[in-house]
């Protein structure tokens, strides 16, 4: 039962997947060819270069012919548009994304797949842990709201979910820089790690280290709304029926609180948890910028700046996947917790 | 649905929402906003920083990168403000076809730091000749300026004495310096901390300020019959200026911020009533449709929502580089998917309710049914959600504009802070150009939170308590 | 004194609700005994406050609502002055249960069966899992339904097995009084009857005394010795099912029109009559009798003092000034 839904859902995440990145596709065809032109005449020039040089003017005319038409089939552009557009979609499937223009990987590849692919770990890091410590603040204090609700703490800690709504992440971040680390300089005011970074444990103490800034900007902005979220998902449970029952079954208040209530409120919570942390994919461009975070983020405004469009498109392709992958797996853990669909319908 | 129960309902909803402090309070700071707007032109020094954001000329009397005035309430030295001064005495006299005018304006100087400079600003008709000169409290009067007017029938003259008085101020300075051993370059002295400065040793290198009422004469020759110079003032470009302060292209920041106001307020109300009309719309009539139709509109729905926005807006913007209402449009596109699945639980609800079966059995049209019996019982809902998607939209656009990918005709508050970071703001810590833009997105922010919880919470009685 | 009889004895009970718009009069001054083995009917309109009554008797009155005056005896003992603590251990579930409206929500939908009822049992006794499991599976089947239904969710089950294992819940640490707040209100009558029927078995076979909440006059007439009448929270008649059912012999307005309106079978109506008004608001409830307004047989006197519960005949007590004459 579970697993045919697991299954279904993870087709249907594969299908609108790769439907988006064909529009993508089509839609940046024109940008990633201009691209792929001036790529390929790089690569002529280079190979012109090593050339022969008893060659004579007219041999070298159609040597550069001859291989510019060879490449041209290479990456299809001799094709009418629509073929170009598939064959695009499946080196993005395949996962080949190209060659960067400018920018390298810290090892100096310009593969775009492994400048990629370096980055991603960071921006996981980081925000995950800061969703942690939302999640289990707002636990605390948005179950203490719900139990006193509309008392005063829920009122005043209201206000501040309101008050943090519409603020960017990335201005606090200036805020947090500009007051812990060029103030009071306790902090650094950015990068992944001191440069040269030290080894062995004192390396995680490093990391540590300058993680503190960014994930404290994120729990003062994020942790509010997960109060807010989860003392409006248990106040509705609290009033249901069956908390009401299970109190006069004589089930101590503990028990009905932290069992009864809580469990049923695990699915929503997690999606919430979840969607917080699909959102700051790709999402939290500029607060890594600020920071100089080196993920995901951060490696599209470098690849703004630098003009960088292979980087632009592959990041582009991987958000998109990881945002899919991430509503899929999402499904399935509300599916799992929610005996609803876990288990089903009536026999 | 009549216009006297709507009417009655907006009635009920106005008193419920009255109940709701914080609501209220949102509401008064949408309405300062909205009378900032109005009143733009008298509360800022430069009304027209709207159009003129990147017209160097507008700005050019401003200092470059100085703090706000208020900054010398809390520091020690105390930068002369920027200031324009109009009230002078004034005199003529003939020598025959000649006329020599003159123009005396009092400064008082009681700062621990110079202006930056001082310019003389008047309206020029003929070939005038100008001269002007400075009378000290210490009583030394220092010429400055001679310039001649070119011919013309009627043009701006503008004469700078920091860049035009440079030989004079360090003549001067030069009498009382000991320049023994010390070789001081004359370019790298400014004309005006010589003179505001005590005539000692020092003046040149360590300038201690003398303070004092200074007189700034203004000669004008003017040799021909209908020569004349009118709509004369003095400007002074201060070390602090303004509410806000000036950025590196001498801006004044809080004109800029103040005519920030209106593009927030569009782009955030625009997109967000657009994409909730859409919104709204759209899982209405994918509910009452039922049945294919709904299944289908439920999968695009879902091929929309699983798009990242922010990166796909930046990479839209950063190859198409659009203006703000193809941004606006293209934020709409996104945002429209929010509402869509309340609303689509909402409406299969309603759509049970018999009186749509009566009205169906009548032989309504589905649109009449649709907009007349459905979509008013949400309306509460839309403007709830509109509320609270103002902020986003506003963020949203905010973000694109930092990364320079916005719009740059129009002045945002990220147009601002993009200007702020390639203008090395950040690591020169000119905080007054950082902080205020972000800070006002903040606020509108929390004004529309205020607004659109106030709203949310009357729409969810269950959630109410007591 | 040791009252041996009664299991229950309610003494000038009182429950207001403090609300933004005024005190709720939900329960003014009820009093009435359940006696050992027998099946106490509550009836009344929506609103009248029989459930209030029946949550007060187990402390459970929700916020803003407190028991504000009276004794509530069970086994000669007030439980009004015991500790949240005390009830919850000694009192709840083991000396009082009760069985819920079984279309209610009453069962957590992320725990399974066997884990809810194991929970209880385990809160209570002192006993390890098998047998708990023993017990579990014995009342399940007393009730009519296989042992297996223990692992499934609340979400699995048809309206009647729900009520079925609500009933099995309230009664398998053998409390002394049941509560059955509407049990089958919202099923269907073919369940309907099974789950009466079951009830009736069951209170056989285990002595158990029982309140009985409907609004259904005809469900009540099958299960109930004796009647309680409430109007408006108060208690306007209490009877013997003969004494009220019957055809002739002293009622209260109230109860006569709830009767006429419950139309019978086999007998011919021309037209169904219905009481006219609606139930009054209990900030400020009406003078007097609260229920005159809507009375047929109002006098003067009825709208300036309010009847107190008079013995007409023995066991037969009528709240009305119209009784009081004759």
């Amino acid at each position: 039962m579970y697993w045919k839904y697991c299954i279904r859902r993870i087709i249907y995440g594969l299908a609108i997947f790769i439907m988006l990145i064909f529009i993508f596709s089509a839609l940046f065809n024109a940008t990633m060819e201009n691209t792929l032109r001036s790529q390929i005449e790089e690569e002529i020039r280079a190979e012109t270069m090593r050339l022969d040089t008893r060659m004579t003017p007219e041999e070298v005319t159609r040597y550069i012919a001859e291989r510019r038409e060879f490449k041209q089939r290479l990456y299809h552009l001799d094709k009418p548009i629509w073929s170009r557009i598939f064959w695009r979609a499946v080196n993005v499937l395949s996962l080949d994304f190209g060659k960067a223009t400018i920018m390298r990987s810290s090892s100096g590849e310009s593969d775009v797949w492994t400048i990629i692919a370096e980055c991603f770990p960071r921006t996981v890091l980081l925000f995950t842990t800061a969703i942690f410590i939302n999640i289990v603040l707002g636990l605390l204090l948005g179950l203490k709201k719900a139990q006193k609700a509309g008392g005063l703490m829920d009122k005043t800690t209201s206000i501040g979910t309101m008050i943090v709504y519409g603020m960017p992440s990335w201005w606090l971040g200036m805020l947090v820089i500009m007051f812990f680390a060029y103030t009071i300089k306790i902090f650094p005011s950015g990068g992944l790690h001191s440069v040269p970074p030290p080894t062995g444990f004192a390396y995680y103490m490093d990391l540590l280290y300058h993680m503190a800034l960014p994930v404290l900007t994120l729990v003062l902005i994020g942790f509010w709304g997960s109060a807010f979220l989860i003392r409006n998902i248990m106040l509705g449970i609290l009033q249901e029926d069956y908390i009401m029952a299970a109190r006069t079954r004589g089930i101590p208040e503990r028990k009905v609180l932290y069992g009864h209530a809580m469990r049923t409120a695990a699915p929503p919570i997690v999606t919430m948890a979840l969607l917080s942390l699909l959102a700051s994919v790709g999402g939290n461009i500029i607060f890594e910028g600020i920071f100089s975070w080196p993920g995901l983020g951060n490696l599209y405004w470098i690849a703004i700046e630098q003009n960088d469009i292979p980087v632009l498109m592959g990041n582009l392709f991987i958000t998109t996947a990881l945002y899919i992958g991430g509503l899929v797996i999402l499904d399935l853990i509300y599916g799992f917790l929610d005996p609803r669909i876990k288990v089903g319908g009536r026999q | 649905m009549k216009w006297i129960d709507f009417k009655a309902g907006i009635q009920d909803f106005w008193n419920e929402f009255k109940r709701v402090k914080f609501g209220l309070f949102g509401l008064i700071l949408l309405f300062i906003f909205i009378l900032a707007i109005l009143i733009n032109p008298y509360i800022v020094p430069f009304p027209e920083a709207s159009s003129r954001w990147r017209d160097i000329t507008y700005w050019e009397n401003n200092p470059v990168s100085a703090p706000p005035v208020w900054v010398n309430w809390f520091s020690s030295t105390k930068r002369a403000p920027s200031l324009i001064i109009e009230e002078h005495a004034f005199s003529e006299e003939k020598m025959g076809k000649i006329k020599l005018s003159r123009a005396v304006f009092e400064y008082e100087y009681s700062y621990d730091l110079p202006p930056l400079d001082v310019i003389f600003h008047g309206y020029a008709i003929g070939s005038p000749v100008i001269m002007l000169s400075i009378e000290r409290p210490d009583g030394h009067i220092i010429e400055l300026v001679r310039r001649p007017i070119s011919k013309s029938d009627g043009k701006e003259v503008r004469v700078s004495i920091g860049k035009d008085s440079r030989i004079e101020s360090y003549n001067f300075g030069a009498k009382f310096e000991n320049l023994e051993g010390n070789r001081i370059e004359r370019e790298m002295v400014k004309p005006t901390s010589v003179l505001f400065s005590e005539a000692k040793e020092g003046i040149l290198v360590y300038p201690s300020p003398l303070k004092g009422t200074y007189r700034l004469i203004a000669e004008i020759i003017l040799p021909a019959e209908n020569d004349v110079v009118e709509d004369i003032y003095f400007t002074f470009s201060g070390g602090v200026s303004g509410w806000l302060g000036t950025d590196s292209s001498k801006r004044d920041i809080w004109s800029g911020v103040v005519a920030g106001v209106k593009w927030a307020l569009l782009i955030g109300l625009l997109t967000a009533f657009t994409a909730v009309s859409i919104g709204v719309t759209y899982g209405v009539v994918s509910a009452y449709l039922g049945g294919w139709k709904d299944s289908l509109m439920q999968r695009i729905f879902e091929l929309f929502l699983s798009v990242p926005l922010l990166p796909v807006l930046i990479v839209m913007s950063a190859i198409f580089k659009p203006n703000i209402w193809i941004m606006i449009l293209m934020m709409s596109c996104f945002f429209w998917v929010g509402p869509v699945k309340t609303v689509r639980s909402m409406g299969l609800q309603i759509k049970e309710e018999t009186y749509i079966e009566a009205a169906q059995a009548f032989g309504a049209s589905s649109s009449r049914i649709i907009f007349k019996h459905m979509i008013p019982l949400l309306i509460p809902y839309a403007f709830a959600s509109m509320a609270l998607y103002v902020p986003s939209a506003i963020v949203y656009e905010s973000s694109i504009s930092l990364l320079g990918l916005g719009d740059s005709t129009i002045v945002t508050w990220g147009q601002i802070l993009h200007d702020a970071l390639t203008g090395g703001a950040v690591l020169n810590g000119l905080w007054w150009w950082v902080i205020p833009p972000g800070l006002f997105i903040a606020l509108m922010g929390m004004t529309f939170a205020f607004i659109g919880f106030a709203m949310d919470k009357i729409l969810h009685p269950k959630l109410r308590t007591r | 004194m040791v009252d041996t009889d009664n299991v229950l004895k309610v003494e000038n009970l009182k429950i207001n609700f403090f609300t933004r718009k005024g005190i709720v009069y939900a329960v003014d001054d009820i009093s009435f005994t359940l006696k050992k083995g027998e099946t106490l009917g509550l009836v009344g309109e929506s609103g009248c406050g029989k459930t209030t009554t029946v949550l007060g008797l187990m402390k459970m009155v929700p916020t803003p609502g407190e028991i504000i005056g009276g004794r509530i005896l069970i086994d000669g003992k007030d439980i009004i002055p015991l500790s949240e603590n005390e009830m919850r251990k000694k009192v709840r579930w083991e000396k009082i249960s009760m069985v819920f409206q079984g279309a209610m929500n009453c069962l957590t939908p992320v725990y399974t069966i066997e884990k809810q009822m194991m929970e209880t049992i385990q809160e209570h006794k002192n006993i390890d899992r098998l047998q708990a499991k023993k017990c579990i599976i014995n009342y399940l089947n007393l009730v009519g339904l296989p042992k297996d239904i223990i692992r499934r969710y609340p979400h699995e089950l048809s309206g009647g097995m729900k009520q079925r294992i609500v009933i099995a819940t309230a009664l398998f640490l053998e409390p002394k009084i049941v509560i059955c707040d509407e049990p089958t209100t919202a099923l269907d009558v073919v369940v309907q009857a099974q789950i009466i029927n079951l009830i009736k078995r069951l209170k056989k076979k285990l002595g158990l005394s029982v309140i009985f909440i409907t609004h259904d006059l005809a469900t009540e007439a099958e299960v109930a010795d004796r009647l309680l009448v409430m109007y408006a929270g108060k208690l306007v008649e209490i009877g013997t099912s003969e004494q009220i059912y019957g055809k002739g012999g002293p009622i209260h307005p109230y109860t006569e029109k709830l009767l006429k309106a419950t139309p019978r079978l086999h007998e011919k109506v021309e037209e169904l009559s219905f009481i006219p008004g609606t139930p009054p608001d209990l900030v400020d409830p009406p003078s007097g009798c609260r229920f005159h307004p809507r009375c047929s047989e109002a006098m003067e006197r009825c709208k300036k003092n309010e009847p107190p519960l008079i013995e007409v005949e023995p066991e037969h007590r009528i709240a009305c000034w119209r009784n009081h004459y004759e």
